[in-house]
């Protein structure tokens, strides 16, 4: 045990030091909020304004239009799009400018209006309108330029009919539904946002430092260091040792992004940053539970990744395998959405059983669903029960593997490295 | 008592056998070399004797007990292929490894200064390994292994890749360890650094055990048949008829005597015969060399390889950086 310790303070010791350590810890962080706000800052900066042309032969239609649009979407309010009109009548090469200035850019779409074949009829008929927008991302624009052109079009009749202007504007003012949540609802989306935050650390943290402790295997192997610590101490003593060392490392970064995250979140300054009123909020069980699930699947992921690191003598070989490793963690991933929106289906339930998937999926259970503490139990069971068996294995693949330079193990030697003792 | 006893083991990896039915004694204040060119089982018979890998059959016994593993403190071992952590600063290595061997954190890190001054690397101390020359390494290697002031004291091509001054002043070293009554066992396939430095040797090819014993109980089963000599001038003397075979060189000669009854005086004879012919400046009768031992030896025990050809060239390159399976 005292060497079990000493091989893990040491791993320990080391990589906190490392600048490498330093710039993840700090760097990691920046860059996901970086992320997350940046993402946000584009969205509401985005097509703040659009220049369009309308052409038509009845100017006071086309000024009617721009007067609407320019008005009622002039105030600038947040995601609202600001817009620029130009009204102009049909001449002979009309077209082919416009053409030319969506080409230059100079314009984000024109709408042509083609004035019905015959107004005097009893029943008024509507004129053509065509759209031609610079890009089919202008598209959405159709929609817009449609209710506004309603509007005027309503506002031409209610003239027709006397009805005074001031009138006819109360009846069009546009019905506005303001948005609302109910107090419960938004703590649970805060929750998710929450909970799947950590469930990207879990899942980040897990792969980084299990490659980690395959990568540090390798690194011992190469520099032939196993010789003389093998003199000293067992190979399970080493791979104990190493996998406890290594993931020591990842809980406190871990751990510092977290509470530096608590910190942050309890501050006013930046509990509304995200500008949905969305903040970091999380029960003290969610955190308790992240740590159990958190060291479960680092110890399930790392002892494959020990016994990865033992058959393989560089990291190139490495590569080659660790999709034993990644595959698993990925389909945790793929299944995030489903298990998010209904945490308690059936998939979820029989998902979050299966040791491989039961750290991250379990995770998202326990955090947004409402598993029988029977199944928690059960979880823990089959999960522990599991790493058991692959500590087995890997360590008999170490004891026999750490030891061999060369070419990489057959499946049927791997066989016989376990019978070996 | 003796310190280490092999007993009939026997090594196979998959399909190559390794170490055949070794059987040997090493008693305290020894120094015994494990002789072998590359590949003939030396570093898996090492391996064996303290537990990284495991004999298929046959006993270890260290410290006259079957071996378990709580005797490793009392073990010092330099593998051959050097291991430390390039990125950890030297004191931390060493103490570390101290550790390991069951020192305290204090004791051990003493105990690496003072022998960091012994062997006159004291400016290596602060440093990252990974920034040491590669004989420095080595040196702090061999210190690792030392440390913890191990009775057995087991060395894998010791020397290989010191430049002579070094490689003479770790020789020392072990030299006085041995004099205070540990014992060193360090394999190599340089008979001459044998020669000089061990008082028991073990020589072993493909496997198994050719030759064993203390030094002076060799060499003395052998005859003083060889002459080495030097001369200016005229090289008729080497017509002699006592000559058998001879090697020439540039100004000197190796010669094998006629086995007889009175190679003593027939060595004379010839020396007589090469005052008349030549001005000689060295005269040398002697045993064989272990060199010419063991090539003999191995000779004996596979006669289908091409005979007199054979040499230790053939055998193994002397400076070569080799490493045994």
């Amino acid at each position: 045990m005292h060497n079990v310790w000493l091989i893990a303070r040491r791993e320990y010791v080391e990589r906190i030091r490392t600048r490498g350590f330093l710039v993840t810890t700090v760097m990691i962080p920046l860059i996901m909020f970086g992320f997350i706000y940046g993402s946000a800052f584009v969205n509401s900066k985005s097509d703040s304004s659009v220049h369009i042309a309308v052409v038509s032969s009845d100017t006071q239609l086309a000024l009617d239009l721009q007067s609407e649009l320019q008005l009622r979407h002039g105030t600038p309010r947040a995601n609202q799009t600001l817009f620029t009109v130009d009204a102009m009548d049909i001449g002979p090469d009309t077209r082919s400018i416009l053409d030319q200035e969506l080409d230059s850019g100079d314009l984000d779409g024109y709408l042509w209006i083609t004035p019905a074949a015959t107004p005097a009829t009893s029943q008024p008929t509507r004129p053509t309108f065509t759209f031609t927008p610079s890009s089919s991302e202008q598209d959405y624009l159709r929609g817009t330029l449609a209710s506004a052109l309603g509007t005027v079009l309503m506002r031409e009749q209610l003239a027709h009919r006397g009805i005074v202007a001031s009138e006819a504007n109360a009846m069009l003012q546009p019905v506005e539904i303001h948005a609302a949540h109910a107090p419960h609802r938004q703590d649970h989306e805060s929750a998710v946002v929450s909970v799947t935050i950590l469930f990207f650390l879990m899942y980040m943290v897990i792969m980084l430092y299990g490659m980690n402790v395959a990568r540090s295997i390798i690194e011992e192997k190469t520099s032939r260091i196993f010789e003389i610590l093998l003199a000293t101490i067992r190979p399970q003593e080493l791979m104990a040792g190493k996998i406890l060392g290594v993931g020591s490392v990842g809980l406190t970064q871990v751990g510092i992004w977290l509470s530096a995250a608590l910190l942050l979140s309890a501050s006013s300054v930046t509990a509304n940053l995200g500008g949905q009123g969305i903040h970091l909020s999380l029960t003290a069980a969610q955190i308790v539970f992240f740590f159990i699930y958190f060291t479960l699947g680092y110890a399930f992921y790392s002892s494959i990744a020990a016994a990865l690191g033992a058959m393989t003598n560089s990291e190139q070989e490495l590569q080659q395998l660790n999709l034993f490793l990644v595959l698993p963690l990925i389909a945790c991933f793929v299944t995030l959405k489903s298990v998010l929106t209904n945490p308690d289906s059936t998939m979820a339930r029989v998902l979050a059983l299966i040791p491989p998937f039961t750290p991250l999926l379990m995770y998202l259970r326990v955090s947004l669903g409402h598993p029988s503490h029977l199944a928690i139990i059960a979880s823990i069971a089959l999960t522990s029960a599991s790493i058991y068996a692959i500590v087995w294995v890997s360590s008999r693949i170490y004891r026999v593997g750490v030891l061999m330079y060369g070419k990489r193990p057959t499946l049927p030697e791997l066989l016989r490295w376990l019978k070996y003792s | 008592m003796s310190i280490v006893q092999l007993q009939n083991i026997r090594k196979v990896y998959d399909t190559k056998v390794a170490v055949e039915d070794l059987s040997f004694t090493i008693e305290p204040g020894t120094m015994f070399g494990l002789l072998g060119p590359n590949g003939s089982g030396k570093t898996s018979s090492i391996r064996m004797m303290i537990g990284i890998t495991v004999p298929d059959s046959g006993s270890v016994s260290l410290f006259d007990r079957p071996f378990t593993r709580s005797v490793l403190g009392r073990v010092g071992y330099l593998p051959e292929e050097r291991g430390l952590y390039k990125k950890m600063n030297v004191l931390d290595q060493l103490t570390f490894l101290g550790q390991l061997h069951g020192l305290t954190a204090s004791v051990a890190s003493r105990r690496a200064s003072l022998w960091c001054e012994r062997l006159d690397i004291v400016e290596a101390i602060p440093k990252k390994t990974e920034d040491l020359s590669k004989g420095m390494q080595q040196k702090i290697q061999f210190i690792a292994a030392l440390l913890h002031d191990p009775d057995l004291i087991l060395m894998d091509e010791p020397f290989s890749g010191l430049d002579p001054v070094n490689a003479f002043l770790l020789m020392s070293t072990l030299v006085d360890l041995c004099s205070i009554g540990k014992a060193v066992i360090f394999s190599t396939h340089r008979m001459d650094q044998v020669e000089k430095f061990c008082n028991s040797i073990a020589l072993i090819h493909r496997g198994h055990l050719i030759l064993s014993g203390s030094m002076r109980e060799i060499k003395s089963g052998y005859p003083r048949n060889r002459v080495l000599i030097y001369y200016e001038g005229d090289d008729a003397f080497l017509q002699h008829p006592s000559i058998e075979g001879l090697t020439r060189y540039n100004g000197h000669a190796e010669i094998r005597l006629r086995p007889s009854a009175t190679l003593a005086d027939d060595a004379q004879s010839l020396l007589a015969q090469a005052i008349r012919h030549a001005r000689v400046t060295r005269f040398e009768v002697m045993e064989p060399t272990l060199e010419e031992i063991f090539i003999e030896k191995v000779q004996q025990t596979s006669p289908a390889k091409n005979g007199s050809k054979l040499s230790m060239a053939e055998l193994d390159q002397p400076n070569g950086g080799g490493r045994d399976a």
